[in-house]
This record gives C-alpha cells, sequence and structure tokens, in this order.
C-alpha cells in the first residue's frame, strides 16, 4: 500500500473545528457514528493485580467490568459510550486470550444494544509487545505474534483497533534526560515515523479484512513520557518547553497512521490528535479532567475543545462509594458528553469550546500550543513539507517553540527557566541541517554506540 | 474567539516563586576553594566530560592524589548538583548528565591511577517481569550514582528468580523495582515472600504508574515511593539505621 501524505489541511478554516464534529465520522459498532454531531464517553480501565492470574480470572474481569459500565450508561439513561480494552501483556501474548475478551465484551454489549438501542462499540488496543529484555525488536518474532493478536480481537469482536506503538523509544529515553532536542527529534520524527507507517500498514489491512476499523495510534512511550516528566508547574524534572518541542513532532508522527490507512477515532492520550485532527479531518478522542485518575493534566478542560470520545485513560477495576470505578468514571465522562452535546443542540457548540480552551490557554505552554488555533498553525507547517518526514517534524517543532515565545509576550507567563530553556530549544532546532539523509547519517552514527538502538528495527 | 485575563482564573506558582539566583549564581558560592578542586567541580557542575577528565589530569600532574580527587573533588561536585536539584534550583537532566560526567570521571581514576573510592553502600535496582517500560528505573538509578551508591542494575522484564539470585549475591542495603501495570505488580508480592523464605528481610522500594502506597503496604518488606528523587534519601535513611516500619512513616505520604 501505497502512504497517502498530507499536503494541505483538511479544515480550511480552524473556526470550523469543533467537538462531536469531524470531516470524516467512523461508523463503527452498534449504530454508533463517532465525529457525526455528537460526542460519547470512551471508558478505558485496568484490571485488578489478582485478575492477572489466570485466563479465566482475566476473561471474568472484564465481563464484570463490561457489564458494570453498560448498567451505568442505561441507569443513568446516556445514549452511546464506548469501551475500550487496553491489553494486558497476557492478552497480547496468549492472542487467543485477547480473541476470547473481545469476544465475551461484545456480547455483553450486543445484549445491552439489543434490549436497550445503547449505541456502543469496542475498541481493543494490543499491547507493543515488541520490546525485549535487552532491546527493541520492531520487526522480528514478536511482531508476528502481535499481528496474530489483531486478527484475533478483529474477528472475535473488537470494532476498533489501536495501538501505542514503541518506536523511537530507547533512543527517545537516553535524549529526554539529556535535554538532546536533536536526538528527540530523531527519536519521535524519524524512527517514530518510520515504525508507525510499518505497523499500520498492516493493521489497516487486518482491519480491511475483517470490516472493521484501524483507529490509530498515540505517542504515548515519548510524548506522554515527557509530559509525565515535566509533571506539574512547581516539578523540576524536565523543562515543560522541551515536553512542548516533544509533543509538536509527535503530531507528524503520530499522522503517519493515518497516511498508512487509519481512519480514527485516534486514540485517547494522544494530546497530539487536535493537530491531526486539523490536518486529517478524522475524528479523535481525548483525555483531560475525566483522566485525572490515571495522571494529574495541565488541560484538562482545553483538551475537551475538539473531542469526539471524551476518555479517562485508565483506571483500575476496584470498588468506590458510587459504585465501581469504571461506573464512576464513565458516568462523569457521561455528563461531559451530554453537556457537550446540549451545546450542539443549542448551536452554542463554538462557545462552549473556546471556553473550555480559553481556561487552560495559559496555564502552560504545554496547553498553549495546543490550543485549536494554535494546532491548526502546527499542523500548518506540517503539510508544508508533508512528504518529507524530517522537516516536518522539525517544522513543527520550530512552529512551537515560535508559538510560546510569541505567547510569552502576551498573557503566557514563562518563568526566566523557561524562558533560557525556549532559547536553547530555538538555537538547537535552527542549527540542524535541512537534509533528511544528512540528518538521519548524523543520528545514525551519534546512536551508533548506545547498546540497545538497532537500526534495522527502522529498515536500516 | 474570546479571550480573557488569565490571571483571574489561574496562578502561574512557578514563575511566582522562582528564585532570583540563577543556578550558576547559587553553585559559585558552593564550589570547594582549592583552585584544583574547584576546577574538577565546576565541570561536574556544567555536565562537561571532557572538561572532568582533563582537569583531573590537571589537579594530578599538579600533586594531587587521584582518591583524594574522587572523594573531594568529583562526588563533591556531584553533592552541589544534588543539593541544588533538592532545592528546586536545577532540573533532572542537568543531574543525569553531571552524574553521567562523575561516572565518566571514576572511571578515568580507576583506569589510569588503579584507584577506586568506598560507594556509600549497594542497592539493586530492577523493572518488574512483563514490563518493558524502563525510564522511571533510570531515573533512579542515576540519582542513587549521584548520591555514592553503587548500583547493580539487573535492567527491565526481570524475572522474580533473577532477583532473588542478585539480592543474595550483592547483599545490597536496598531493592528498588518499578512497575508501570496493574497486572505486572503483581511481582512485588512474589519477591517479598520469596526474600522472607530466605530471611532476607531487605527493603523493597517500589514505583511506577500503577503502583500505589496501599497496595505496596500489603507486603512486609515493600516501601512505596512516589518520587524518584525520594529514592536516595530512603538509602541515607537506611544507612543511618531506620527499619521498614520507620521509613514507612518517614516516606509514606498518604
Amino acid at each position: 500500500m501505497s502512504l497517502k501524505r498530507y499536503n494541505k489541511m483538511a479544515y480550511d478554516d480552524l473556526e470550523d473545528m469543533v467537538f462531536g464534529h469531524s470531516i470524516y465520522p467512523v461508523k463503527t459498532g452498534f449504530d454508533l457514528e463517532i465525529g457525526a454531531g455528537y460526542t460519547s464517553a470512551e471508558v478505558n480501565y485496568a484490571p485488578r493485580p489478582a485478575a492477572g492470574e489466570s485466563k479465566e480470572k482475566l476473561i471474568a474481569e472484564y465481563q464484570k467490568i463490561t457489564t458494570d459500565v453498560l448498567q451505568r450508561m442505561v441507569q443513568v439513561g446516556f445514549p452511546s459510550v464506548v469501551l475500550e480494552t487496553e491489553h494486558v501483556q497476557q492478552m497480547t501474548v496468549n492472542p487467543s486470550w485477547g480473541a476470547e475478551i473481545a469476544h465475551e465484551q461484545k456480547t455483553i454489549m450486543e445484549e445491552f444494544y439489543d434490549e436497550y438501542g445503547i449505541k456502543c462499540a469496542l475498541r481493543h488496543t494490543p499491547a507493543d509487545i515488541r520490546g525485549g529484555k535487552e532491546s527493541l525488536d520492531l520487526r522480528g518474532d514478536s511482531y508476528g505474534m502481535l499481528l496474530e493478536s489483531f486478527e484475533e480481537v478483529a474477528s472475535n469482536g473488537a470494532d476498533m483497533l489501536s495501538i501505542e506503538s514503541l518506536g523511537g523509544k530507547s533512543v527517545f529515553d537516553s535524549s529526554i534526560l539529556r535535554n538532546d532536542i536533536s536526538g528527540v527529534l530523531f527519536s519521535i520524527g524519524i524512527l517514530g515515523t518510520l515504525d508507525v507507517e510499518f505497523i499500520w500498514e498492516d493493521i489497516s489491512k487486518i482491519a480491511k479484512k475483517h470490516d472493521v476499523v484501524a483507529a490509530g495510534d498515540t505517542d504515548c512511550s515519548q510524548a506522554n513520557t515527557a509530559m509525565f516528566i515535566a509533571g506539574g508547574l512547581l516539578d523540576r524534572k524536565l523543562a515543560h518547553t522541551l515536553a512542548v518541542v516533544t509533543r509538536a513532532v509527535s503530531a507528524p508522527r503520530s499522522l503517519a497512521a493515518y497516511e498508512a490507512g487509519a481512519v480514527g477515532p485516534g486514540k485517547d492520550c494522544g494530546y497530539e490528535n487536535t493537530i491531526i485532527k486539523a490536518i486529517a479531518g478524522v475524528p479523535i478522542s481525548q483525555e483531560g479532567k475525566g483522566s485525572t485518575c490515571a495522571h494529574s493534566d495541565l488541560m484538562g478542560n482545553l483538551a475537551m475543545q475538539c473531542c469526539d470520545l471524551w476518555s479517562n485513560e485508565s483506571v483500575e477495576y476496584r470498588g468506590e462509594f458510587g459504585g465501581t470505578s469504571v461506573q464512576c468514571w464513565g458516568e462523569t465522562l457521561s455528563y461531559d458528553c451530554s453537556m457537550m452535546n446540549t451545546a450542539i443542540e443549542a448551536g452554542y457548540a463554538k462557545v462552549f469550546r473556546d471556553v473550555f480552551m480559553v481556561s487552560d490557554r495559559y496555564r502552560d505552554s504545554q496547553a498553549f500550543i495546543l490550543a485549536f488555533d494554535n494546532a491548526y498553525r502546527i499542523g500548518e507547517s506540517i503539510v508544508k513539507d508533508g512528504n518529507d518526514i524530517y522537516l516536518r517534524a522539525k517544522n513543527a517543532a520550530i512552529e512551537a517553540c515560535n508559538i510560546v515565545d510569541e505567547g510569552s509576550r502576551g498573557q503566557l507567563e514563562l518563568s526566566r527557566f523557561e524562558k533560557a530553556s525556549l532559547a536553547k530549544a530555538i538555537k538547537s532546532l535552527h542549527s540542524l541541517t535541512d537534509e533528511k539523509d544528512v540528518f538521519i547519517e548524523e543520528n545514525m552514527d551519534k546512536f551508533s554506540t548506545m547498546e540497545n538502538f538497532i537500526p534495522k528495527n527502522y529498515g536500516y | 474567539m474570546i479571550d480573557i485575563n488569565p490571571q483571574r482564573i489561574l496562578v502561574r506558582y512557578n514563575v511566582k516563586v522562582e528564585k532570583e539566583m540563577t543556578p550558576e549564581e547559587v553553585a559559585e558560592k558552593l564550589f570547594p576553594v582549592e583552585e584544583n578542586i574547584r576546577e574538577v567541580a565546576k565541570a561536574i557542575f556544567e555536565g562537561d566530560e571532557d572538561e572532568v577528565v582533563e582537569s583531573i589530569q590537571n589537579a594530578i600532574n599538579n600533586g594531587l592524589d587521584p582518591l583524594n580527587l574522587i572523594n573531594n573533588a568529583l562526588m563533591v561536585g556531584m553533592e552541589i548538583v544534588s543539593t541544588l536539584y533538592d532545592d528546586g534550583v536545577l532540573y533532572l537532566p542537568d543531574v543525569i548528565i553531571s552524574a553521567q560526567a562523575m561516572m565518566e570521571g571514576i572511571e578515568y581514576c580507576k583506569e589510569h591511577f588503579g584507584q577506586d573510592h568506598e560507594y556509600k553502600g549497594k542497592i539493586v535496582s530492577y523493572v518488574v517481569e512483563g514490563d518493558i517500560h524502563d525510564i522511571g528505573k533510570k531515573i533512579v538509578t542515576v540519582l542513587l550514582r549521584a548520591k555514592g551508591y553503587e548500583v547493580v542494575d539487573l535492567g527491565k522484564d526481570v524475572c522474580v528468580e533473577e532477583v532473588i539470585a542478585a539480592v543474595k549475591k550483592e547483599k545490597p542495603i536496598m531493592l528498588t523495582g518499578t512497575s508501570l501495570m496493574t497486572t505486572t505488580m503483581i511481582g512485588f508480592k512474589d519477591v517479598n515472600s520469596r526474600l522472607l523464605e530466605s530471611d532476607i528481610n531487605v527493603p523493597v522500594v517500589c514505583g511506577g504508574g500503577a503502583v500505589t502506597q496501599d497496595f505496596v503496604s500489603q507486603y512486609e518488606l515493600g516501601l512505596y515511593c512516589e518520587e524518584a528523587a525520594d529514592v536516595p534519601k530512603i538509602a541515607d535513611a537506611i544507612i543511618n539505621g531506620l527499619n521498614i516500619s520507620q521509613l514507612r512513616k518517614e516516606f509514606h505520604k498518604h
């Protein structure tokens, strides 16, 4: 399959970007249409530790989770819901386990659909098991097992397929802890993109074969790692400016999934998804204030601005005062969706979008670059050189820095440290070559002595 | 598009409480006075590996003892970096880069002069079986080394057998384990049981994405750690004689 590069923006006018609407809605599951004029909750969960002891316990756990979520949805009158099952490792390395769980979940969902007519769909996200003890082995034996897992879940009930792929991770981990901007660009913009292209060509074929949806990837393993290390306002682990650069570069990387056949909805933890929606017009899942059960957030409202699915990232299945954790978080998400859907029905969607966005716009530089107008600008910088995976990543990084720099002369307050860090990042980015091959050669050479970096993982 | 005055809806506390002095200005006041040693310590602060080696060689040419340089220049330079990190003046990559430079300096002293220094204690670190997410362990390992601990790093996706064998062989003062997922963190339970079966009462410091204080507290040897920066403090506390119950009182924050 040839890659479909994006050289222009899907949205001609950024003002048209709003939650619940996408240019290319996706029909899936039981009567669900994502990005077609309404938002739905996407509930995500993790089994209790003891559930991993056997296949039977794991299946029973997911049966309970699925039933709990759907019962709460109908008890409170919500019209639609998506369930996302992110595989624990056992479910992917034993593809038949993932298949049985998908089947059990889908059977329960069908019962609820038949009885109540609730629109629903199931996303399965196999674990990226291509990481060995010593190093990543992206195209070896474990890749075959990963594809088998996709085949199994796709043929046994999963409506949408996703993954949080790991390409570039070892180089990224080393680079981010050394403030190495060039290394970050190489790991995500080049290595990550090459791996996403490679894996999504295959996932898309599997989705087509089983008539399910190739939904999308997320740069969780890199951009979210940077975001989590950067932490809150007072944390001193990583300059938030570096997390900004990492996020910007993650957009062309995750875009590669759509270039290889994915159609959305992009996965919840891809905070880069607003940029991708602007470029590709696909529906997106997002997480923010509803995912504080999994991690803190500096853009809890802003993330809702253009979402089509609204997610909680993940919560361990357990009891809370108000029911089980999946019921509580599913209800919270669905009330948010109800508010957004009311705004759409009443004609106030853009007003609500702007309130969500502005309430966090100046909270942190990471939020600032993802405000939909700024995300659109980054998108434009990507499609400008859409055919060159290096230049588009570099453009995105520079544009994000420019946006923060301009913002800091207005309402976006930066500390002296952040300003200094931003200046260093801009200097570093402008010192880089414009030639993809030169950049790749320089970095292949630079990381050649890193023991767990294996170029053949990326076709070199 | 609407716009507002953000100062009425949020507070950028990091801007509000930022210290007046730059890290360089603070460090300048802390560097040792003796010129040769000062140069080594400054090179560590700057994280410049070449400069570290060069300044060590200069100091030795001027008659200083390599072991003295390890203990009073390399380690002192690193202590300044660690202190400034603890005080919120420096960021984590600064510590990582300086620690790398310090280890380069120690290696240079060992290779060229056959001298080593005494570590404060030995620690075994690992990522639980089934889990390949190891950036947290990498951070912990560097922070421990920066504080003068010898770390035996078992890597990621480490089975219980291997952990127990390493503890028996290395006899560490503590074990650090990280886990991202709920279903892999159960590996801490097995390590705890196997250590107790062998009458080994070494604290098992646990952290990572899905790990919680409540979960770790179920296990006799378990000590929950939320922040990587706390791990060297826990090691120091163990050296100072705190037992697991006292450690929990000190470091369990919730």
